[in-house]
């Protein structure tokens, strides 16, 4: 940490005018699914011009997603009722400087879909016995849920001040995470509002041989079946042999 | 040591997964079970989805049943032609099976049907296995072994063939019904269906008990292959990372449980094997009957 900002320090001697009110960089351009991905984290970290403050607000690809209700049918738990939710965040993340509420009206947290409580998600199916006063109950289950397998924050993360001019946060992605490209909103706020907004990108991909097979197995999917089975049938085989010579 | 998988898109511990594989391999030794019963539960209680482990034990299973059936085939104790007849039946169940799997996944019911097939089946099985293998304990020496029924109303259906290694003349339509419903269970279970197979053979079809593992091994092959096919097509979900683990933990399992069955009686094997059953599925039952943590849960579609 005190490698990065005395690197910061360096990178500010070295442009002492900013080009803008406020500069973004990530410690790493992309996230890489490989072999040995347990999550990762990534620092963002960035200067600003003003004694403002800063939120950022992550979003990975958004797709459908389903939120189906568990009802009690004759002593077992059952899914019945589904609300489908359209273009909804895989991926969650908002940190702040201040309560974002002391920052900015709701009014404008609510058009700029700050914190998980305001995504203003759009159900774009509802299942029949599921009334309109009761799809709110399925938002919050799906946040809860996405809170739970850690993609979104449930609580939102610090951003930490250094003096008046540098910020740093740490973004984390678990290992569950979608491939695509991720958004990164970085907001500077003055007294009540949006002084600049700056959006940046993150990849999130696979890489190496999980690429390979992933693609492989969506691709030639008959032939990846095929494989597989080959490689059952070979490994069974050898499995057999070498412990028939052992004894 | 973590290691993520390119299919299931989670990240396990590489040790983990191949102690389950020489777990249940060492189980599977000791009982001459393939252990996709037990093997499927525990990879979705480590949070493989669902659909991934059910696929991905189908295809572990080709490979566990190769490995046995060898074994077998050297004693002669496989009936090739009375497999045949089961893997009609079981081409057309798994396949059935599969599109059974896809169409409720749709529907968002396939982790309940694959819960309440795994409640119902290991229930009935392990019961009845744990109060034959108890009677057997308790009259042992006593009573000579129960004869074999010779005629029922099984023996009146038309297409009768005859079985020369089984010893038998039956319809076969008989192994083709037990085919297809076994390649169903294993479709949508993603168990080689040996629990239910082995004692369909030996009670319904009355097939001779030594030649019974070996060809439901044999079936079970064609069966699980055919599974591992249509579920990378249907459903791109086969993990053929976890796969290589799994199987690399099983085959050394296996070889230390078949050393240590050699050492018990068969009536203490399935006594033990029954009330293993017995308690997945009672885990498995409370696990639908309890009040879930969260009433709202995501379904499965779009992405992952």
């Amino acid at each position: 940490m005190k490698g990065i900002l005395s690197l910061l320090a360096v990178l500010l001697c070295a442009f002492p005018a900013l080009a803008d009110d406020l500069d973004v960089d990530l410690s790493k351009p992309d996230v890489r699914l490989d072999v040995s991905f347990k999550g990762s984290d990534l620092l963002l970290f960035g200067a600003k011009d003003l004694a403002g403050d800063i939120i950022v607000v992550v979003r990975g690809p958004s797709h459908d997603r389903s939120v189906r209700l568990k009802e009690r049918v004759a002593g077992v738990w059952v899914s019945t009722d589904e609300v489908i939710f359209a273009d909804t965040p895989s991926y969650y993340a908002l940190a702040t400087s201040r309560p974002v509420e002391d920052l900015l009206p709701e009014s404008v947290l609510k058009a700029e879909r700050i914190g998980t409580d305001r995504l203003a998600l759009n159900a774009k199916y509802t299942s029949g016995a599921v009334t309109h006063g009761a799809v709110p109950n399925f938002t919050d289950g799906l946040i809860r849920n996405m809170v739970k397998k850690n993609l979104y924050t449930g609580s939102p993360g610090t951003i930490t001040l250094i003096g008046k001019q540098l910020f740093r946060t740490d973004l984390w992605f678990p290992a569950n995470v979608s491939v695509g490209s991720y958004a990164v909103d970085t907001y500077m706020i003055t007294q009540g509002k949006i002084e600049t907004k700056k959006t940046t990108h993150i990849q999130v991909h696979k890489v190496g041989i999980e690429a390979q097979i992933y693609n492989f197995a969506h691709e030639h999917a008959l032939i990846y079946g095929l494989l597989a089975i080959v490689i059952a049938v070979v490994s069974g085989w050898s499995a057999n042999a070498v412990f028939r010579k052992k004894g | 040591m973590q290691i993520y998988l390119p299919i299931a898109e989670v990240s396990v511990n590489i040790f983990l997964i191949l102690g389950m594989g020489g777990g249940v391999g060492f189980l599977s030794g000791l009982f001459g079970v393939g252990g996709g019963f037990l093997m499927t539960p525990l990879l979705i209680f480590i949070g493989i989805p669902p659909a991934v482990a059910v696929a991905t034990e189908a295809n572990q299973i080709v490979a566990s049943s190769i490995s046995g059936v060898l074994a077998h085939w050297k004693r002669g104790n496989v009936d090739i032609k009375m497999g045949v007849f089961l893997l009609i039946g079981g081409v057309i169940g798994s396949t059935f099976g599969v599109w059974l799997f896809t169409f409720l996944k749709t529907l968002g019911q396939i982790d309940l049907v694959i819960k309440l097939s795994y409640v119902m089946f290991l229930g009935v099985i392990g019961s009845l296995m744990f109060v034959e293998s108890l009677n057997a304990l308790l009259r042992a020496k006593k009573a000579a072994p129960p004869k074999r029924k010779h005629h029922n109303f099984l023996h009146a259906l038309p297409f009768k063939t005859r079985f020369r290694r089984s010893k038998l003349y039956i319809s076969a339509l008989l192994p083709i019904s037990i085919g297809i419903l076994v390649g169903i269970l294993s479709a949508i279970m993603g168990v080689g269906g040996g629990f239910v197979m082995v004692p369909a053979m030996i009670y319904l079809l009355g097939m001779p008990t030594a030649v019974v593992v070996g060809t439901s091994l044999f079936q079970i092959i064609f069966v699980t292959a055919n599974v591992t096919v249509l579920q990378s097509v249907n459903n791109f979900a086969v993990d053929v990372v976890l796969a290589m683990l799994l199987l690399f933990g099983a085959v050394i399992g296996a070889q230390f449980g078949a050393r240590a069955g050699a050492k018990l009686k068969g009536e203490q094997l399935r006594i033990l094997l029954a009330v293993m059953v017995i308690g997945v599925c009672v885990k498995i039952g409370l696990d639908l009957t309890l009040t879930p943590d969260d009433l709202y849960a995501l379904g499965t579609m779009g992405g992952h």
